[in-house]
């Protein structure tokens, strides 16, 4: 039983490896038939539109939007539970929906609080 | 004006014929027949009529047609034959192919302009060709104090987690490369690899535009995630069942766009911000920050991203027509095959020519008629999602969160209380009117 769930993820995993398998030697004839003309200094700076850059690329980079990085972590999970819920609804009874609308209550109580709290940029 | 080198000479052309002909015998027999003979006691063979084949027969069969029938069926049921050729990888990366050069002919007739035109006779037909040997031509610039492995690896594993989605999309009948029950859980668990493996090319690259763009994807992609996995929730709850073949065979009466057009919606709108197709195009928006997280991929490394770039909008496109406008279910566009071809075979030129080959119809009826209607509806949706880009201006970052984390988790709210007014009203579900 274990081994039959098991082989239907593996196909996909199999699929994976066959476009690695075959698209890889894209990258490797390219490496060998494409020029490769002598290196310069400037040639292998990054890409900034002509201006020699300057300071590193990784950077510490205030995106402002960091909130709703923080929010999906607790609500990606939280719809996946939802999932339990509802693939099985069917056979459900019809009371075993209120625990859930108040459920559903928390999370919208929620994520109202942490959309209010992304608007104050000032604390991110 | 070709002429023969100066220094040509008869004996030098044949020893090099024999010098070559030496080595390909001789690695043949030190390499090539070693392999072949691990490969057949490793290699299961197939087991047709209740009789395992042995190399022998599968010889013997291929030199004649009625023999190698059975074998061709057996392989065209093989898992390889579905990974390599028909509902996988070979199948998507040809719809992908000609998604790039209707996109663009398509964008062109929108914008008075001509597009693709002088490469191959016809209207520009060959245009991909060219590009894709342009591509492979292109010296491939890593820029300096890139982390190499990872910018490498990027471009491939981008493509091949596209192939994985497109892995679980079915086709027709017992048509997908993995038939798995909890399919759509499979499906969020593949798309949650792209933002990955997008900040992760753009966090190598040690450029400052891919910075900012993978960054961009990044909040894009993760933001309209929930939406996307709420909006599915209402299918999930009338058909009770994660498995996508068993939600399109429950839409063999009528598609689930009928009953929940806001989740529809919900789910267009979320695929074209996955896709970072415009109005969403944030990530690579070229004239705010260069190409985004594709500014430092040259040559092939930038076409394999593309090419997982349109795997994915074929995959995403498959998955819209599967669960909300019923896959393959359609009225029959090919009749069912007469019964004598099944038992007699075929009859060509009667009297003077009879080909009789018992087993013919290698694809069964169901599977032609389903592979159809789900390409037709393939096909139009991702010509829907095509035509934004000639339509519609660039929104903001802010703009975009706004609507992904207040309007659009709303709206697949609502069609979550839909659904639970169909089971409960009695619509849908055990006693229910349909």
């Amino acid at each position: 039983m274990v081994g039959e769930t098991v082989a239907g993820y593996s196909n996909v995993l199999f699929m994976f490896g066959f476009a690695v398998v075959a698209l890889a030697p894209a990258l490797i004839i390219s490496r060998m038939i494409a020029p490769r003309t002598k290196s310069n200094p400037v040639k292998f700076l990054p890409m900034e539109c002509g201006q020699v850059p300057s300071g590193e690329g990784r950077t510490h980079f205030m995106m402002q939007y960091y909130a709703y990085i923080l929010m999906f972590v607790i609500f990606d999970v939280m719809a996946i539970f939802l999932y339990a819920w509802g693939s099985t609804l069917l056979d459900l009874p019809k009371t075993a929906t209120l625990p859930i609308i108040g459920f559903l209550g928390i999370m919208f109580a929620a994520m109202a609080y942490a959309l209010y709290q992304t608007k104050r940029k000032n604390i991110w | 004006m070709s002429v023969i080198a100066p220094k040509f000479r008869l004996g030098y052309l044949i020893k090099g014929v024999i010098d070559n002909i030496f080595w390909i015998i001789l690695l043949v027999t030190l390499i090539g027949i070693p392999i072949v003979q691990i490969v057949l006691i490793y290699i299961d063979f197939p087991i047709i009529d209740g009789e395992i084949w042995n190399p022998f027969r599968v010889l013997d069969a291929l030199t004649h047609p009625e023999r190698a029938l059975p074998l061709v069926v057996s392989f065209m049921q093989s898992d390889l034959f579905k990974v390599v050729a028909f509902p996988g990888f070979g199948f998507a990366a040809l719809i992908a192919a000609a998604t790039i050069f209707i996109e663009r002919k398509m964008l062109a007739k929108l914008q008075l302009r001509v597009g693709p035109f002088y490469c191959g006779k016809v209207e520009g037909i060959l245009q991909l060709m060219a590009d894709g040997l342009k591509l492979i031509s292109k010296e491939i610039i890593i820029p300096a104090k890139a982390d190499k492995p990872i910018f490498w690896a990027a471009p491939v594993l981008f493509a091949a987690t596209a192939g994985a989605f497109v892995a679980l999309i079915p086709v027709a009948p017992g048509w997908v490369v993995a038939d798995i029950d909890l399919g759509l859980l499979a499906v969020f668990a593949v798309i949650g690899f792209f933002p990955i493996i997008t900040i992760l090319s753009a966090w190598s690259s040690n450029s400052k535009f891919p910075f900012i763009g993978g960054i961009r994807a990044l909040h894009q992609m993760v933001s309209f995630e929930i939406p996307l996995i709420l909006s599915v929730l209402g299918i999930v709850m009338l058909t009770g069942t994660l498995n996508l073949a068993e939600i399109v065979q429950s839409q063999a009466n009528f598609p689930w766009i009928i009953f929940m057009p806001v989740g529809a919606v919900v789910f267009f709108i979320t695929i074209l911000a996955e896709l970072e197709r415009i109005p969403f195009d944030l990530p690579e928006a070229e004239s705010e920050i260069v190409a985004g997280w594709l500014t430092e991929f040259s040559g092939m490394m930038y076409g394999l991203v593309q090419l997982g770039t349109y795997l994915k909008l074929y995959a995403f496109a498959g998955l819209f027509v599967v669960l909300f406008l019923g896959g393959w279910n359609g009225p029959d566009i090919v009749p069912p095959f007469p019964a004598e071809i099944v038992t007699d075979g075929i009859t060509i030129l009667p009297g003077a020519l009879t080909v009789e080959i018992p087993g013919l119809p290698l694809l069964a009826h169901e599977m032609i008629n389903g592979t159809i209607w789900f390409m037709l509806k393939t096909i139009g949706v991702i010509l829907v999602i095509l035509l934004p880009r000639g339509v519609f201006p660039r929104i903001r970052i802010d703009m975009l969160l706004h609507i992904g984390w207040y309007k659009l988790i709303a709206l697949s709210f609502v069609n979550i209380f839909i659904a639970l007014a169909l089971v409960y009203g009695g619509v849908i579900g055990p006693g229910g009117i349909l």
